[in-house]
């Protein structure tokens, strides 16, 4: 008889196992544990049992009652949350379509070197100044040293508006009044649009620079290597290689071009940096005495530097873009990738 | 400017390699731009003797010569005329390439072996001479590659020289620096004259009227000259420095100027006129034919250079076509001089002729360089043409010119400001190195140098100068690199670049891009936009000298821009757009005064409100779009007090479908549909809405103090109710009627509903207002609502002559 305990119980789990609705486990409840069931039968049986075996068939009858009745909540707990599962499942979406939105705008490439360049300078005690874009002739040549009828005003083709007015070819002018202004120590930048009379596959007719201008007592052309070694390194890496070459500007002497080792063929020679293995990225140089005559500043008693860049073309750098017109079109296929 | 390596070694010894010279001259800032290496068109070309010419057996227009290269004789079959035994010439052996992508082969010409071909200058590409067999020096080893015996390898330096230092636009010039940087010695030309009997004071005369503009005029004549071109040697130089080769007169000219930097001028005797020089400013209207033969009508200011009846050249410009050197000239007179540099830029200028010459004058050529130049040219001359040198030269100078002596510098001076630890013998080497005189200043107190530079450094005439040339022989990659003390800056001196950012990032949650469009717009912009005859915006900015129509003045508005912007994209196949222009716009209020700058925004929206089409099929963007933006924006920035005024009366706006920005009753700008028949103008399709904003206005406005409200713990109550008002009342005044009488406990009004369709009575519509009500210290009853919202709504029915909705039956 108790032989016949242990076959029910394999026998009814086997039936849980194969059960898969709520309906069926409780089928199999019924089966075994129902009025009519076959435990039930079983149990009520007892008095087939013989008298000393009838204790330990009573506990043990009991104990299965109770697996048997565990099991059957169990099954039915599992199988109520697999019913509602499969009701969610029938909910399905399509997770692959696109969510639903207002697409993020997108900042123009040069705005967003612009502010990566502000951001460091910023950082070095620069403050940000602006001036007129069409301006004086007086701010962008003859106070930056460069007078009528000098060859140096070749470097720079202008648009000319009205006698002794034009479109700042620089920003620098925006130093000149900033001088004369303010006693030193002068720290500032200006970034902003400016215009050459040029238009090709490397010049554009508008374009931005950033200028700045550090004037202070014991500023050294070393100092010059520093601020601008320490710029060029936190926009282009701190493996970036660079050197300083003489140059010519009209308000700086000594004057100083500087260049970074071409990224592409790192110094190789390409058709980026034009063999070099170098690319000119920046003008500087320390402000020439004559132009702090202009704003009454007393070159024995203080001496600084000016740099001045070119944000569209670190751009074209920065992010490969092979034509500098291509800046300015804003065809909306060129926007989106910034 | 092209230098030629061979040339520069004529000067100086050069024993590095070209790629390693170019980096060196970069790092003393003569930046050298390209290196080019220059080699014949040819290979497989050698010297060769003709050592017999037989007639050919069966063509009466061919000879059979036997040429020798030394160790070897060739039969070579030839057609030229104007060969003969003993002559040298170029031989092509079999294998050998000539221009043309032609390989000599061995043939049979008509039953002849030939091995090999003679050549013409032409069929080398060496000159233009066709007509027959090149002859070569007799001198020549037999043998030897063609290229390697006439000196065809060469390599040229691309040199970008600036415009300080004109010194340096010669081939002396450059060897100068080679010297110096590689620490070799110059070797000037050696010049030894043989004049003839015959002195120059005797055949001509120079008379100088206006000194300031020529301080000297010197001058040799040439006598029995014969015209013809140039020796081989002679045109590849020109050639390697990018000059053509004219014929032997005017090829000196051009070589001494490539050569010492001073530009010449060769004038043909006979054509002169009295057979005298006059020096003098042009008269107004004074016509004239330069040599390009173009005639010119002279200013008052421009230097000519005259015979004794009329102009010959324009000075230091260009020659005249009357008194050019022809085939047939046999007296020239030479002329050297020094112009008055702003004089000549400025005639260049206006004249718009930049040539050689005036690119060198009105830089500055060395004021002591005239002579020596002089007579380099008039013994090339001599030895090119065959004539001789009459005895002396005329030497007018009237108006020395002063050179600049025992400039003071400072040994102090050079250290503080390169802060480099330069000594002071480093000086004196470097500033010797380049011909620059230094001498110890033995009065001053603190060390001192008086230094004076030679006079073609025109350049150099202060302390500073001095300390650049110290600087960059001493090199700028030896320069310590330090760094100054940093001291903070105040970021309130950058607000409105913080406003700026605060106002893109907005824009970029609204999904608008940025785009950057040019300053300049064309001048038919105005017309475009179809504004008014008197108003501001058509006093625009013009520019003189535009490259193109299309960016002849600078912008009144953003807006013609951003309508450009969706033109361009639409081309492109882009018809959606959000797009948003930070930038100036510029209005000349005074003519002869700088303009007006004002910092606008302007935005526009075109096409689908939403980019996935998927969800939102095909919802165009409309003004309430727009204008949702604009809300973010002020909302964002905190600026509670922006009005919508409808009608923005802007003739390029939809006058239904545009509205006014008010700011504290003062207009910054406005916002709207396109108008449609301005679309049409600009080849348009879809509408637009568009919205130009006054940032400055914007910014005055603006204020990052904030202060933080009390949040109410207790419950808000709600009551919805819909007026039936004039259907041409705008929520805005039904708004304003419900604040009119303000309620403390009336936290919010606002519309949640207009409707005028089916059951509204025609003329009317309705608008629904929701009012929430709120305590912030109690929750308030059904009676305390009900008792202000009933007062509420009186005022609103007071203000409006509303009826509620539902009450109206
Ligand atoms: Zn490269």
């Amino acid at each position: 008889m108790m032989g016949d305990l242990e076959d029910l119980l394999e026998k009814a789990e086997s039936d849980l196992r194969a059960s898969q609705t709520q309906d069926d486990i409780l089928a199999v409840r019924t089966k075994y544990m129902g009025r009519k069931g076959l435990l039930t039968a079983l149990l009520r049986n007892i008095t087939a049992v013989p008298q000393d075996e009838r204790a330990q068939f009573g506990k043990r009858g009991n104990e299965i009652k109770e697996t048997l009745s565990g099991w059957i909540e169990a099954a039915l707990t599992e199988a109520g949350a697999r019913r509602k599962d499969d009701v969610l499942l029938k909910q399905k979406l399509d997770a692959t379509l696109p969510g639903r939105r207002t697409r993020y705008g997108r900042i123009h490439p040069v705005t967003q070197v612009r502010k990566e360049i502000c951001d460091i300078f910023s950082g070095l005690g620069f403050t940000i100044v602006d001036g007129p874009e069409v301006e004086l002739e007086y701010y962008n040549f003859e106070a930056l040293n460069i007078p009528a009828d000098h060859p140096a005003r070749d470097m720079q083709a202008t648009f000319y508006i009205d006698d002794g007015i034009v479109l700042r070819t620089h920003t620098s002018p925006v130093q000149v009044r900033r001088m004369e202004q303010m006693r030193p120590p002068v720290r500032i930048i200006c970034p902003g649009r400016v215009y050459r009379h040029d238009s090709d596959v490397s010049h554009t007719p508008m374009f931005h620079q950033v200028e700045g201008l550090l004037v202070d007592r014991g500023i050294t052309f070393g100092d010059l290597k520093g601020i601008l070694t320490y710029f060029l390194k936190e926009v282009f890496g701190p493996d970036t290689a660079l050197r300083f070459r003489p140059s010519f500007f009209p308000f700086t002497e000594p004057s100083a071009e500087v260049d970074i080792q071409c990224m592409l063929c790192r110094g190789k020679g390409c058709r980026v940096c034009g063999q070099s293995g170098w690319i000119e990225i920046l003008g500087s140089g320390m402000v020439d005495p004559a132009v702090f005559k202009y704003v009454d500043y007393d070159p024995e008693e203080v001496s600084g530097f000016a740099f001045g860049l070119g944000i569209d073309r670190i751009a074209l750098l920065k992010y490969g873009i092979s034509d500098l017109r291509l800046l300015f079109e804003n065809d909306w296929r060129f926007l989106a990738q910034f | 400017m092209l230098v030629s390596l061979r040339w520069l070694k004529d000067f100086v010894e050069i024993e590095i390699t070209a790629a390693e010279l170019a980096e060196r001259l970069t790092m003393a800032g003569l930046e050298v731009d390209a290196v080019e290496e220059k080699k014949p068109a040819f290979s497989g070309v050698v010297v060769a003797r003709i050592l017999s010419i037989k007639a050919h057996p069966d063509a009466d227009k061919l000879v059979l010569c036997d040429v020798s290269t030394g160790d070897r004789v060739f039969p070579v079959v030839c057609g030229a005329k104007n060969i003969k035994e003993g002559d040298v010439v170029p031989l092509a052996t079999v294998g050998a390439q000539i221009p043309g992508g032609y390989t000599i082969k061995l043939s049979k010409i008509r039953g002849v072996v030939s091995e090999g071909m003679l050549c013409s200058e032409a069929e080398l590409s060496i000159g233009e001479d066709a007509a027959g067999i090149m002859i070569l020096p007799g001198n020549l080893t037999l043998g030897v590659d063609l290229a390697e015996a006439l000196e065809l390898h060469d390599t040229v330096l691309d040199v970008g020289v600036t415009p300080n230092r004109p010194d340096c636009l010669s081939m002396i010039g450059i060897a100068r620096e080679v010297a110096a940087i590689t620490g070799k010695t110059l070797r000037y030309p050696e010049i030894r004259l043989s004049e003839n009997d015959e002195d120059i004071q005797n055949l001509t005369f120079v008379e100088i009227l206006d000194p300031d503009l020529c301080p000297r005029y010197t001058a040799r004549i040439i006598k029995n000259a014969t015209i013809k071109p140039s020796p081989l040697w002679m045109r590849l130089r020109l050639e390697a420095v990018g000059l053509r080769a004219i014929n032997n007169i005017v090829d000196v000219t051009n070589f001494v100027m490539m050569e010492m930097g001073q530009p010449l001028h060769a004038f043909d005797f006979r054509f002169l006129e009295e057979g005298r020089i006059v020096v003098r400013r042009s008269k107004p209207g004074e016509p004239f034919i330069s040599l390009d033969g173009k005639e010119r009508v002279l200013r008052n200011d421009t230097l000519m250079i005259c015979d004794g009846r009329k102009p010959v050249a324009i000075g230091g410009i260009m020659g005249g076509l009357n008194s050019e050197v022809k085939d047939d000239t046999e007296t020239i007179l030479i002329e050297s001089a020094y112009f008055n540099p702003v004089s000549i830029r400025r005639s260049s200028k206006w004249l718009q002729m930049s040539t050689d010459a005036a690119f060198r004058f009105e830089r500055g050529i060395d004021p002591q360089g005239q002579l020596m130049a002089l007579d380099r040219a008039a013994r090339l001359m001599a030895d090119l043409s065959g004539g001789t040198i009459c005895k002396n030269a005329i030497n007018c100078c009237p108006k020395p010119i002063e050179a600049i002596r025992d400039i003071p510098l400072r040994v102090k001076k050079v250290r503080d400001t390169l802060g480099a630890p330069v000594s002071a013998d480093d000086i004196v080497k470097t500033l010797e190195s380049i011909e620059i005189d230094v001498r110890k200043d033995s009065h001053a107190q603190e060390e001192t140098f008086l230094v004076t530079p030679p006079a073609f450094r025109v350049d150099l005439t202060r302390e500073i100068d001095l300390i650049e040339e110290v600087a960059r022989l001493y090199g700028y990659d030896r320069i310590p690199v330090t760094m100054p003390a940093v001291t903070a800056a105040s970021i309130t001196q950058n607000s409105r670049e913080r406003l700026s950012e605060r106002i893109k990032n907005i824009l970029n949650g609204c999904g608008y891009s940025e785009v950057i469009n040019y300053s300049f717009v064309t001048f038919r912009a105005c017309d475009l936009l179809r504004l008014d005859a008197d108003d501001e915006r058509r006093n625009v900015v013009r520019i003189r000298n535009p490259l193109t129509e299309d960016q002849s003045v600078m912008r009144t508005t953003i807006v013609y821009s951003l309508l450009e912007t969706m033109r361009k994209n639409s081309h492109a196949g882009t018809f959606d757009l959000k797009i948003f222009e930070m930038g100036r716009t510029y209005i000349q209020k005074q003519s002869g005064k700088l303009p007006e700058e004002n910092n606008k925004l302007g935005l526009l929206l075109t096409g689908a409100r939403y980019e996935d089409l998927w969800h939102f099929k095909d919802l165009q963007g409309d003004f309430y779009d727009l204008k949702g933006t604009l809300e973010n924006i002020f909302d964002n920035l905190n600026i509670g007090s922006v009005k919508f005024v409808s009608g923005a009366n802007e003739p390029f706006l939809h006058p239904g479908r545009s509205c006014s920005l008010m700011i504290n009753d003062r207009c910054f700008g406005y916002m709207g549909e396109v108008h449609p028949d301005l679309l049409d103008g600009l080849d348009l399709r879809n509408p637009a809405q568009i919205s130009e904003i006054d940032i400055d206005v914007l910014m005055a406005c603006y204020t990052d103090v904030l202060m933080f409200k009390e949040l109410s713990r207790f419950p808000s109550s709600t009551r919805d109710v819909a007026f039936l008002v004039r259907e041409e009342m705008e929520g805005d005044a039904v708004i304003s009627a419900a604040m009119a009488d303000p309620e403390e406990l009336l936290e919010k009004v606002s519309i949640f509903d207009v409707y005028d369709g089916k059951g509204i009575s025609p003329g009317k519509k309705s608008v629904g207002l929701r009012f929430c009500y709120r305590a912030p210290d109690r929750t308030l009853t059904d009676e305390e609502v009900n008792k202000v919202h009933s007062r509420m709504v009186k005022s609103v029915i007071a203000h409006t002559g509303a009826v509620i909705r539902g009450d109206d039956r």
